[in-house]
């Protein structure tokens, strides 16, 4: 390409090959590397949890390090649930961003992202690490934690909205050399994500700063504890999307050219990213469905929000799904399912994301479940919900993740991966392995094991009476739990092994899709491509601020209702430590 | 996007088609979205006793805890085939710890808790409430089988959660 040439009309561009490309290629990696390290210490310890409930406790074993199996859960639940996610997502959402439009990124400002939330992983590491704060990651009050926990979560959710501005300047900044133009698809999804996000991001924070922090400091004595429950979950819902998205943002920016074929629908992954953004924030409580205090009209309202929720991920199901269809018949897949079998499957990053898409399958029938009142009574704060969430989170996103990472280290470092063989193994692991466990977590739900529950340190004959009912799942639990053991750790040879001991080799550039009929590259010098007859729909939905204000209102229509009652009647209740 | 160009034919009838079955799924997708919502509703409207009440809120979060029907933990009989029960949860055990009640009787259980939040589960029943300082929750539900059915805190509650067990006996109808 001769972006090199174009770059010295347009000062904003970025060149491969000039300093900057060689900055912004550093950080991502840094964020990179500092996320999966996240997951690294989490995942080490997730298979313990399994066998926990299993029956098989190891933690007295364990006792120097970890004091107790919450504590050892208040850090698998913050390093995967918030470092790992955060630092991948604010370094891809900036990164790939800034490849498509062929713009830098305000690196200062990616720069302080990165150190605000490292500063925050360390004061939350700390507090953990002395068994001060095992709170778990939703840090209910009146449990209270040290000022470490909280300040620490404040400064991580404070630099995750960070990529924020950083993205809108680089639109503008496009937008400014191609007017009329609609916003590219990559670019586009991101911003959605960081403007959700942005919104949601309300409710934790003013949790933190006028109640936990200032609480956990000993400026103020008391808190309301189920106020603080509704803030925590107004960013807790919109949480899941937060990880979700950037693995759509994959799916339908990348995967459809990394499989040899073209994405089917650029409308659609727009739609998607815009009813996910307004979805997200007014269904936040329907994980207080068995919370006092929520009238029944409400609860009736959220199961219909919280079922129209499902339609952007039907949607998306069906667009990739025919993306691949297509990649697939280009190669030469015949009749029903031929296609499937004739994706290259040989390339892990493929194999990874195809396969984190079937374990979604699995992930939105339980969430479906989840979301359904008279079902979420059955199975709330049981093993059903870990289930349910380790086939979206533990599987979508991580495995997604761990598919960019293929092609991304070689991309950044100039080195080959180790082993494609490794890499394949690792995520077939993953994917087998979480699908046992999550089976058996879910199915154990259904006898009513609770979930976040020391069973295995009761007493045999207890532990029999209460769950042995459910010994058949378990035994899936701690077997898949296992199984994930040599899949995350073959992953991390993997990943740690490319980086210090890859070949050198040509980087590959950054596989982004070109969807039917759109051009094969936006970057900020390309060619204009002013044949975008966009439809309306698609010109309308480029109008990002309109979206964040209808978002805003549904949420402000949602949760004043919600939380009026409660602000009428505030209770004062003073911390406790119990671990 | 409309642009035609550079679309070859294979691209362009899989294009068509794909659209074509696009608006389908999408279709199917809202038409089962529906009738899963209705569903769950219906079953909501039919077994309406599962809703978790409110009975009141407090100022101070050991309020409830004191009053004296939580006090004396007895299971009161409120009517010739109901019952109330009060039950705090304390961290780590559930007040009274041991009840009896009825087969076939509608027991409307009142639930909070004197420190930190607790969940009230029934296990093998749908009863399945958050215990919530200086807030007392109510659900209604009728044992349709004598037997051990066991209250399991499924709210962390610190370093013994997992040991917050107690038992409700349910005696056989016609037994006094
Ligand atoms: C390496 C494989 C993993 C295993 C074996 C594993 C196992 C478990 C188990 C057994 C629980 C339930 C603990 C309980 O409720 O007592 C749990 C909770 C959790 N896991 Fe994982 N997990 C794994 C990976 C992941 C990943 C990749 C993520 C997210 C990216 C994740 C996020 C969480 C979260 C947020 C919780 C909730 C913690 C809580 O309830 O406080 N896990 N995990
Ligand atoms: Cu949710
Ligand atoms: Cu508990």
């Amino acid at each position: 390409m001769n972006i090199e040439i174009a770059a010295n009309t347009i000062p904003s561009a970025v060149s491969e090959s000039d300093s900057t490309a060689a900055s912004m290629r550093r950080l991502m990696l840094a964020f990179l590397i500092t996320g999966f390290s996240a997951l690294l210490i989490g995942a080490t310890i997730g298979p313990f949890q399994a066998l926990n409930y299993g029956g098989v406790d190891v933690y007295p074993a364990l006792r120097p390090l970890l004091q107790s199996y919450y504590q050892g859960l208040t850090i698998h639940g913050v390093m995967n649930g918030y470092v790992f996610t955060f630092f991948v997502t604010c370094g891809l959402l900036v990164y790939l961003p800034a490849r498509e439009l062929g713009v830098a990124p305000n690196l200062t400002m990616w720069r302080t992202c990165f150190a605000v939330m490292a500063i925050g992983a360390l004061c939350v590491l700390y507090a953990m690490a002395d068994n001060s704060s095992s709170v778990l990651w939703t840090f209910y009050p009146p449990l209270k934690g040290s000022p470490f926990f909280y300040i620490g979560i404040t400064l991580l959710a404070l630099g995750s909205t960070m990529p924020l501005p950083i993205l809108l300047k680089m639109r503008a900044t496009w937008r400014r050399h191609r007017p009329g133009e609609i916003t590219p698809l990559v670019t586009y999804m991101s911003l959605i994500t960081m403007l959700m996000w942005g919104l949601a991001g309300v409710g934790v924070m003013a949790e933190l700063v006028l109640q936990l922090d200032p609480w956990s400091l000993g400026l103020i004595g008391t808190v309301d504890p189920i106020v603080n429950r509704t803030l925590f979950w107004l960013t807790g819902h919109p949480i899941v999307y937060f990880w979700l998205m950037p693995a759509y943002v994959s799916w339908y920016g990348l995967l459809s050219r990394q499989v040899g074929g073209k994405l089917i629908s650029d409308p659609m992954a727009r739609i998607t990213f815009a009813l996910l953004m307004i979805f997200a924030l007014p269904v936040g409580t329907h994980h207080q469905f068995s919370d006092p205090g929520f009238s029944s009209i409400w609860r009736g309202i959220l199961v219909v929000l919280t079922m129209s929720v499902a339609t952007p991920s039907l949607v998306t199901a069906f667009t990739i799904g025919l993306s691949l269809e297509y990649a697939g018949r280009l190669r030469g897949g015949q009749g029903w399912f031929g296609w499937f079998r004739a994706l290259p499957w040989g390339d892990p990053s493929v194999a990874a994301q195809v396969l984190a898409a079937v374990t979604f399958i699995l992930g939105g029938a339980t969430g479906i479940v989840n979301g359904s009142w008279q079902l979420n009574a059955i199975v709330h704060n049981t093993t059903f919900i870990p289930g349910h969430f380790h086939v979206t989170v533990g599987s979508v996103t991580a495995m997604t993740f761990m598919a960019i990472s293929f092609w991304m280290v070689p991309h950044l470092t100039g080195r080959q991966l180790i082993s494609r063989r490794l890499a394949l193994f690792s995520v077939w692991t993953w994917f087998v392995g979480m699908t046992i466990f999550a089976v058996g977590m879910s199915w154990a739900g259904l006898y009513g094991v609770p979930r976040r529950a020391w069973v295995s340190a009761l007493p045999h004959d207890t532990y029999h009476a209460l769950y042995g009912a459910a010994s058949v799942p378990l035994a899936l639990v701690a077997a898949g739990g296992v199984l994930l053991w040599v899949a995350s750790y073959t992953f991390f040879a993997v990943f740690f092994g490319t980086l210090l001991f890859g070949r050198r080799a040509a980087p590959p550039p950054v596989p982004f899709a070109q969807s039917f009929g759109g051009p094969a590259s936006f970057t900020i010098d390309s060619p204009p491509n002013p044949a975008q007859s966009a439809s309306p729909l698609i010109r309308a939905l480029d109008h990002v601020w309109l979206l964040t204000g209808i978002t805003t209102l549904a949420a402000i229509a949602a949760y004043i209702p919600i939380l009026w009652p409660f602000l009428h009647h505030v209770t004062r209740a003073p911390g406790w430590i119990l671990w | 996007m409309d642009n035609k160009t550079g679309m070859s034919p294979f691209d362009a009838a899989f294009h068509a088609s794909a659209e074509r079955h696009e608006r389908f799924w999408i279709f199917g997708v809202l038409v089962m979205l529906v009738l899963l919502t209705i569903g769950t509703m219906f079953y909501v409207v039919h077994d309406y006793g599962l809703v978790t009440g409110t009975q009141s809120y407090a100022t101070d979060p050991q309020a409830p805890a004191r009053e004296a029907a939580f006090q004396d933990g007895k299971v009161v009989r409120t009517g010739p085939n109901s019952y109330a029960v009060y039950m705090v949860g304390r961290a780590w055990h559930w007040a009274p710890d041991v009840i009896h009640v009825p087969e076939g009787a509608e027991i409307t259980f009142y639930v909070t808790s004197a420190d930190v939040l607790h969940g009230f589960e029934i296990q093998g029943t749908p009863v399945n409430m958050t215990a919530v300082p200086g807030v007392v929750g109510t659900v209604k539900y009728t044992f349709r089988h004598a037997g051990l059915f066991r209250i399991i805190c499924n709210e962390y509650c610190g370093m013994f959660h997992h040991a917050m067990v107690a038992r409700i006996i349910v005696d056989p109808a016609g037994t006094p």
